[in-house]
């Protein structure tokens, strides 16, 4: 047999493997005659040492990769290059050195073939397979730690921006300047270096998409980096624009630019099902990511869109999609949350500001969660907050019967035909996680905005008892008998709330409309003779039963005009048997025409005012005694309804308490103008001339008082819930049951305490001795 | 087995709640309920001086009673509790009063019963507690010695003096002066 012994494949290997005998790697490998390795090959099989050919092949090239790893890091992590370059040259090495080994490789392929060795390596019967496999595996074992890995973030990051700008520049053509720099790679614009690196990055990556190590060691980095693209691109597109929908061109973009470089990194692979699907993976990932950095940064503009709404109402589309896409709901709730609180919920904001803000979140979240419990969630703490504002009320009242700022006026017009919005069983879906489950669903899908409002306190009653009070300050205040506009909004009201409760409204505005008519009556009969009196007086006849308890003032009139209103009187009693008519003189309004040197002057004012000047008549000058004692009005208000003379320049201030007429003009204008600056301040039209509901809820409270007073006196001791037990149950059950929340009456006690009329030790409370 | 009982057969719960319901008043105590916050109500708002009463828990049946020895008298600056309890007839039946705290007085007997025409065989459903307690009051002062119930008092009650030392030296717990 001529076939070669051991010994000579032995020689023969050291020829064609010279890497076995410690031959440096990078050299070629040298050629090798046909009918040399053939016989080589055959001999092998015949000793059976193809395996172990192999083996050596794996020992040696392991031996190679630690160095090569090494070698490989250290250029990645070598901190005297600049990033991009570092990583390319790395890469650069990285493939030579695997191109080197792919040679030897190559033979042992060969041998296999030729020799039928199906022997798997590690699980892989692919020998360029397994080269890769053991590249990777070693690369990795020498892992640097990730923040000096910063060259390949660096790489990825120029590259994309060069990418980016160039995208862009083919769009839009660059505006021209002498010293134009290049967006992409910051360099003069004559030596920019973007194809250098668009060269260098398809190079890269076809290397590393080769050695199939592009998601490897790419992966996190171009996730992130393209994370931090696609937050920039949010930021700089939807910031503080509410009037569009963003999510289509969002996702254009990112199919045009982000995609569209993903498709440019992958350009240099083989067309093959397995690029296509890792395509589709990050294409997903990158879906996901646009959609959640999106929905991130409308939760951080919530407040502005809610405060925008309708306006922005494309905002609230996008983020409803949005919010069906991503988990982020929860985040949603709590950043709204704490953003009301943050803005709305503390003393520097204006209760009207707070309603309208309410409003306008019922609005907005109405439309972003048809099931309401954001909503609920959500603005539950601003109820709250309301709840303890005494004007809450109020303003709700106000803006709904004026043409406010929040537009109830139109809600109210409206009517509550949402609520009768049919629903449809097959659409029906479960409540979210996240909703509380004591209320009923049909309680939470009441949406109109109205009673939401009224109920922020939970119950009809203050709504309705602070509108009577509105009613009636307004219709004292107006005195002109028309009450066409009342009545439609009182008709409107009573689409909404009971009949009961607004009937004492509809007998307010039947008053005035029956005094109107009582009125033109009286003056039109000459036998009563009113209307040759000198001053015409017309009345307005309210029924005391249902009006609102009036703040008490005394006046005493000028003698003429109680004679005035005697004959007034007694006309009524004519024309009304058994009944008289109860003057409040305080309450109306009085045109007077002062005669002054030179000139005339019309005011319109309340009978308080009129009363002062009129006393004016007899002597220039009153001091406040001397007038409190003829009008027995109090000193204090007296000074203030002086107040307005003075900045009508018509009393002047000549000692402490002394007020003089000044009928001069001139003297007057002068002098005065700084003087009514500084007084118009004092605007006393604000008062209402309705008690106080604080007023009010004191003699609630001195009710509640007797009571405890009257069960401490006979059962000595009891702490604080038993007399709250008590009072619900003994002192709540009159026609004027008033409630009385624990803490409001701790709240009582305690003043009492601090006042000695309560002694407080052990949680009782006791009488003093 | 107790599952195939009829619901509307008398179960054995039933003798039970009969007794319970037993010591309740009768259907129509609203009326009287309804009289009780009223007189309540009024003895409250009218707040006089030296009369009080409250109910003593949740039970308006059942009140507490409080009397000042009028001034001038020889029960001036002492105070006295009483047990108010309402019949479920009231006001046609008089309450039944008695002194909890101890009073030294010849128609008050040592247990705290009360020997006063209007709450006995004068009573008249127009009284009230009010009425009751202020009468009760002016008894303190003007006892009937004819009928006595604590004969000792009686005799000392010539003397007031003498009677006031000794309600000082002894009954001194109820002087809130």
């Amino acid at each position: 047999m001529d076939s070669p012994g051991e010994d000579e494949i032995w020689a023969d290997m050291a020829v064609i493997f010279p890497v076995f005998n410690d031959a440096p790697w990078s050299e070629p490998a040298p050629a090798v005659d046909p009918a040399l390795w053939e016989s080589f090959v055959r001999a092998l099989a015949k000793h059976d040492m193809c395996e172990l050919l192999e083996d050596i092949m794996v020992a040696k090239i392991s031996e190679h990769l630690l160095e090569v790893a090494e070698e490989f890091w250290a250029r990645v992590t070598d901190q005297t290059v600049l990033g991009f370059d570092r990583f390319k040259q790395a890469v650069q090495g990285l493939d030579r050195d695997s191109a080197n080994m792919l040679q030897y490789v190559r033979r042992i392929e060969d041998m296999r073939r030729m020799a039928g060795v199906t022997r798997k390596i590690y699980g892989i019967d692919d020998w360029s397979v397994l080269l890769k496999y053991l590249i990777r595996a070693t690369l990795h074992s020498q892992l640097p730690v990730p923040k000096e890995l910063s060259a390949i973030g660096d790489f990825y990051a120029l590259s994309f921006k060069v990418f980016y700008h160039q995208e862009k520049s083919s769009r839009e053509f660059n505006e021209s300047g002498e010293e134009y720099h290049c967006n992409g790679c910051v360099e003069l614009a004559e030596d920019c270096k973007c194809d250098q690196i668009i060269a260098s990055f398809h190079f890269v990556n076809r290397i590393l998409i080769k050695l199939e190590l592009l998601e490897r060691l790419a992966g996190d980095v171009l996730t992130s980096l393209m994370h931090k693209q696609i937050e920039s691109h949010v930021q700089d597109t939807c910031e503080s624009c509410y009037t569009m929908c963003f999510i289509e061109p969002l996702e254009k973009w990112l199919n045009s630019v982000v995609v569209g470089w993903l498709n440019h990194l992958y350009s240099t692979a083989p067309e093959c099902p397995e690029t296509q699907s890792k395509l589709i993976t990050f294409k997903r990932k990158l879906n996901h990511l646009l959609y959640e950095t999106y929905t991130m940064s409308r939760i951080d503009q919530l407040f502005n869109i809610i405060i925008e709404y309708p306006e922005s109402s494309p905002a609230i589309t996008d983020l409803k999609l949005c919010l069906k896409k991503t988990h982020l709901r929860p985040v949603l709730v709590e950043k709204l949350k704490a953003t009301l609180g943050k803005r709305l919920l503390h003393p520097g904001v204006n209760t009207p500001d707070i309603i309208t803000a309410y409003i306008s979140s019922i609005k907005a979240l109405r439309d972003l969660d048809p099931t309401g419990i954001i909503l609920e969630t959500c603005t539950n703490p601003v109820r709250q907050y309301l709840r303890g504002r005494e004007d809450t009320m109020r303003c709700v009242v106000m803006s709904l019967t004026e043409e406010g700022p929040g537009d109830l006026a139109d809600e109210l017009a409206y009517g509550d035909e949402s609520n009768q919005v049919e629903t449809n069983w097959e659409e029906w879906l479960p409540d979210p996680i996240d909703a509380s489950d004591t209320k009923e669903d049909k309680e939470r899908q009441s949406w109109d905005i109205i009673s939401m409002l009224v109920n922020v306190y939970g119950s009809k009653e203050v709504f309705v008892h602070e509108y009577r009070n509105l009613l009636a300050d307004r219709l004292l205040t107006q005195y002109s008998y028309n009450t066409e506009k009342e009545t439609r909004y009182l008709k409107l009201l009573k689409l909404r709330f009971d009949d009961s409760q607004l009937h004492y409204c509809e007998v307010m505005l039947r008053d005035v409309f029956d005094s109107k008519r009582l009125n033109t009556h009286l003056h039109a009969e000459p036998n009563f003779g009113l209307n040759q009196q000198e001053l015409e007086v017309t009345c307005m006849i309210l029924s005391a039963q249902f009006w609102p308890v009036f703040k008490e003032e005394k006046l005493e009139l000028p003698e003429k005009i109680k004679k005035h209103l005697e004959i007034y009187t007694k006309a009524y009693e004519a024309i009304k048997g058994n009944r008289t008519l109860c003057w409040k003189p305080h309450l109306g309004s009085v045109n007077i025409e002062l005669e002054l040197k030179g000139r005339t002057a019309n005011y319109t004012v309340t009978p308080t005012h009129a009363a002062i000047i009129w006393h004016f008549q007899e002597k220039d000058q009153w001091t406040i005694d001397e007038l409190s004692g003829v009008l027995h009005v109090p000193p204090t208000v007296l000074r203030r309804r002086i107040g307005y003379w003075q900045t009508q320049g018509l009393l002047k201030e000549v000692a402490t308490d002394t007020f003089l007429l000044v009928e001069d003009s001139a003297a007057r204008t002068a002098k005065n103008v700084a003087a009514s600056d500084a007084m118009m301040c004092e605007d006393d039209e604000a008062e209402s001339i309705m008690a106080s509901a604080q007023d009010q809820r004191e003699e609630e409270l001195q009710v509640f008082w007797t009571y405890i007073f009257g069960m401490l006196k006979n059962l000595e001791s009891l702490p604080l819930d038993r007399i709250h037990m008590m009072l619900k149950m003994f002192a709540s059950q009159g026609p004027s049951a008033v409630e009385c929340s624990l803490q409001q009456l701790k709240q009582f006690l305690d003043a009492k305490v601090r006042d000695h009329k309560l002694l407080f030790s052990g949680g009782f409370y006791r009488l003093p001795k | 087995m107790a599952q195939n009982v009829n619901p509307s057969s008398p179960s054995q719960l039933t003798p039970e709640k009969v007794n319970g319901n037993s010591g309740q008043p009768p259907l129509d105590n609203h009326a009287v309920t309804k009289r009780l916050h009223k007189e309540l109500m009024e003895l409250m708002m009218r707040g006089e001086k030296g009369i009080s009463a409250f109910p003593e828990g949740e039970n308006l049946f059942k009140w507490v009673g409080t009397i000042c020895g009028a001034d001038g008298t020889v029960f001036e600056g002492f105070e006295y509790k009483l047990s108010i309890q309402f019949p479920h007839a009231y006001p046609y039946s008089p309450p039944v009063i008695k002194f909890t705290s101890q009073c030294y007085h010849p128609n008050i007997d040592l247990s705290g019963n009360i020997c006063l025409d209007i709450l006995r065989e004068k009573w008249s459903p127009l009284y009230d507690v009010s009425t009751v307690l202020l009468s009760l009051q002016s008894l303190l002062g003007e006892p009937n010695n004819a009928s006595p119930l604590n004969p000792q008092a009686a005799a000392m009650w010539k003397d007031p003096s003498a009677y006031r030392s000794y309600l000082l030296s002894n009954y001194s717990q109820f002087y809130k002066k």
